[in-house]
Formats: structure tokens, C-alpha cells, sequence
């Protein structure tokens, strides 16, 4: 256990790591099962000093907040991921690094299916084909990027195929906070949609056009309107 | 059964099972369910929220945005990994933080106090002896800490600030906020019996 970063449980259950430090803390946690358990405990006791100075707000909050949840469509529960040892991925002939990056990526795209993608849950087959498909293209680009707090990211665009893939482990997050991938081109930062922690994912999304970055934050759960904190990952696009 | 505010404050001593399984049938839409669970929690989670965010107003506003959340996500809630109480309060604190270091810079806030701090229909119910008695024993353990490790563990949980910020309003070194919020907490948890 690295006693550096260790120290840090007490603030981060306190919610007070500068964001640089929360993205490699929360990697560690992911991978150190009695720094979770004391951020466990710690949590508990951090609410208790919440429930502390309890007071109640007026009675107006409760029938507001009984009317929105009304209208508001609840996250379905997260999918386990099935071993990808049965995917037998058929590999095209290729030459040198396509033919390894092809093999990475396609590897990871067969256990990515915890994903909250974008707009649907993709299958796997369709996850495959759409990332050979767009390894393909005669434009494509493929960037291996380090993520801050520890591991790597492939990302794979296509201009012409209007895509970009991006797959990656990802550390767990708190349930308060998602990750959250951008599409960034000059001034321009959109959403491209939320994805969960807790194994490796991949997403494929659309690459509007004048796009040059591609890039992944940790936002609040259900996502913020522009980043609010330093990219986890940031990579060129073109 | 109306919008009667019947406010049951939280045990500060021992896990609530009864919230645990609330919450999971949250998870499952049970509206009934996450009404009760309001009902369990609001005082806790509006009473912390107005202490980071101080602004009663903009509480009210982040403390709608945490319960909507609570319903929204409460699938992810695994009770094998803490309590709903830790759940929903942790939602909470990263909330009302958030919206205090964000609005650092917003222009609207005074806007926002003006147009919505008329509103005067407060309920009294929570204040009870219960919550005064938990208070009380929280502040009991708050006042075994060392001064250093009180001042960390309050400003950064109280005020919002992050772990720097501390160091800095303090002025002593980082690594000896870091040290010292943790210590403090671990020495709280086992002031309070929180249970491991």
C-alpha cells in the first residue's frame, strides 16, 4: 500500500481532493480493498456529521420533488459483464501496429458491455464490427493516450466515418459522479454522452465535424452542460 | 396521504436495515417506497446542504437536485458497500460542494436570493429531542479532537473547502491537513461507533 496516497482517505470522504488528486485517488481505491474499506467507514462517519445538523425544510420541497421524480425515467441496473472468452474475434490480415491496435481494441470491445453508451447499450457483435469498420477507414486514426491516475485509452477516429471510438479501463467512480466524453472542436465542447466505471468500456460516438480533440472528465451523476473538471484524457482526433 | 412532513430524524448510532431496503426498492420505482425515504432523510440532507451552500434558497434548490438524483440513480446503491444513509449523504456533500465552488462566480445568486427568499413555510418538526440529543453526542466526539484536527475535519465537511484551501486559511503544511482529517475522522468514527 503506497502511505502517500493512502493518507488521502480522510479528505476524499471528506470531498475535499482537488480534482487532479480525486481521478488518481479513485483509481487506487480501485485497487486497494483496505483503502475501501476505510473510505467506507470514514463515509459513515462523515454522515453522521451530516445528520447532525439536520433541519427541515419547508413543506413545499416534498411536493416539488414528488412531481419531478413523476417525470423523471429512472437508470436501470447495471449490467454484469459476461466473460469474453467465447468471443472469438475474427481478425482481418493486417500489417504490423493496425493489425496489433486491431487486436487490442477489438479485445477490448469484447468485454465492453457494462456500457451506458451514449444512446443505447450496444451489443457486443455490433461493438466489434463498428470498431473493425472504422479501423478500416482510410483516414483512420488510432492514438494510444495515458489517463491520468494510471493506465492507457485507445482512441480511433474517422473523419470521414464521422466516428470516434474510445475504449479504456475505467476506474469505479462514486455513484455521485460519472465519466463523461467530450467532442471538442476550437471553442466548441459537446457532450458525447455519459459512461460508467468499473471495468473496461467503449463507446463509439459521432465526431461532429471540425472536431480535433476528443476528450473524458468526471462529472456529477447525469452529466454536466460543459466540463467542469481536468480531462482524465484528452487526445487528438486529427 | 398528502405532503404531511412527517420527519423522522436519523439515529447518528447504528445502520438503518429499514433505509437500506428502502432504498433498493427505490431502485425498483417503488414511488411509496422513495416517499418514506424522503420522509427518513430530508432533515439530514437539507441540514447539511444548508450548512455548505448557507443560502436557504439555493438548499432548497440543491437539496431537489440530490433527491431526484437519489431516485434517478438508486440503482447503483449496493448495500455490500455502505449504508443508504452514507449513499444519500455522500450524494449530498458532493452536491452542495459542487454548487459552492461553482458559484463562486455566479451573478445571479443575489438574483436568485431575492426571487425565492420570500418563501417562509418552514417546518419545525425535526427539531426534536432525538436530533438534539444526537447533536449533542457528535459535538461530544467533535470536542475529543485536537484543535488542528477539529478546524480540518469541520471546514472541509462544514465549510466546502477542498483539503488545500484548508492548508492554505490555516496556514499549515498540506500533508499535515491530509494527516490530520483523517485522524480526526477515524477518531470520530470510533467516538460514534460507526461500524466498520
Amino acid at each position: 500500500m503506497n502511505e502517500e496516497i493512502h493518507t488521502l482517505s480522510g479528505a476524499y470522504a471528506l470531498n475535499a481532493l482537488p480534482l487532479r488528486e480525486l481521478g488518481e485517488f479513485e483509481g487506487h481505491l480501485s485497487r486497494c480493498e483496505t483503502c475501501s474499506i476505510e473510505v467506507r467507514g470514514l463515509r459513515e462517519t462523515a454522515a453522521r456529521l451530516g445528520a447532525a445538523v439536520a433541519e427541515a425544510p419547508p413543506r413545499a420541497l416534498k411536493s416539488r420533488v414528488m412531481a419531478q421524480i413523476a417525470e423523471v425515467r429512472q437508470e436501470p441496473p447495471q449490467i454484469e459483464e459476461e466473460p469474453a472468452a467465447e468471443v472469438v474475434v475474427p481478425l482481418r490480415r493486417g500489417k504490423g501496429r493496425w493489425a496489433l491496435a486491431l487486436a487490442a481494441v477489438s479485445a477490448a470491445a469484447a468485454v465492453s458491455i457494462g456500457v451506458v453508451a451514449v444512446n443505447e447499450i450496444r451489443s457486443r457483435d455490433a461493438s466489434i464490427e463498428q470498431t473493425q469498420s472504422l479501423l478500416a477507414a482510410p483516414d483512420a486514426v488510432v492514438r494510444k493516450v495515458e489517463m491520468v491516475g494510471g493506465g492507457s485509452a485507445t482512441v480511433v477516429a474517422s473523419e470521414s466515418r464521422r466516428k470516434v471510438m474510445f475504449t479504456s479501463e475505467l476506474p469505479a467512480l462514486d455513484p455521485s459522479r460519472t465519466y463523461q466524453l467530450w467532442t471538442i472542436g476550437g471553442e466548441r465542447i459537446r457532450s458525447a454522452g455519459l459512461v460508467d466505471g468499473g471495468g473496461i468500456r467503449t463507446a463509439t460516438v459521432e465526431l461532429p465535424a471540425g472536431t480535433d480533440h476528443f476528450g473524458v472528465t468526471v462529472e456529477p451523476a447525469g452529466g454536466s452542460q460543459q466540463p467542469t473538471t481536468e480531462p482524465v484524457m484528452l487526445a487528438k482526433v486529427v | 396521504m398528502g405532503f404531511v412532513n412527517d420527519v423522522v430524524p436519523l439515529s447518528v448510532t447504528g445502520r438503518s436495515p429499514e433505509l437500506d431496503e428502502l432504498l433498493t426498492s427505490v431502485a425498483r420505482g417503488d414511488e411509496t417506497a422513495f416517499e418514506r425515504l424522503y420522509d427518513r432523510l430530508i432533515a439530514s440532507v437539507f441540514g447539511l446542504i444548508r450548512r455548505v451552500v448557507r443560502d436557504r434558497a439555493q438548499a432548497e434548490e440543491v437539496a431537489q437536485e440530490v433527491m431526484v438524483e437519489v431516485w434517478r440513480t438508486a440503482a447503483r446503491f449496493d448495500p455490500a458497500r455502505g449504508s443508504a444513509m452514507s449513499w444519500v449523504m455522500t450524494v449530498a456533500h458532493r452536491r452542495a460542494v459542487d454548487r459552492v465552488r461553482s458559484a463562486q462566480a455566479s451573478s445571479d445568486r443575489e438574483d436568485r436570493v431575492a426571487r425565492m427568499g420570500g418563501e417562509v413555510a418552514y417546518d419545525h418538526v425535526a427539531e426534536t429531542v432525538t436530533t438534539r440529543l444526537e447533536g449533542e453526542r457528535v459535538r461530544r466526539c467533535l470536542d475529543g479532537l485536537t484543535e488542528l484536527q477539529r478546524q480540518a475535519v469541520t471546514m472541509a465537511y462544514y465549510g466546502g473547502y477542498s483539503y488545500p484551501e484548508v492548508a492554505g486559511l490555516l496556514k499549515v503544511p498540506l500533508g499535515t491537513v491530509k494527516t490530520r482529517m483523517r485522524d480526526g475522522l477515524v477518531r470520530l468514527r470510533d467516538c460514534m461507533g460507526v461500524e466498520r
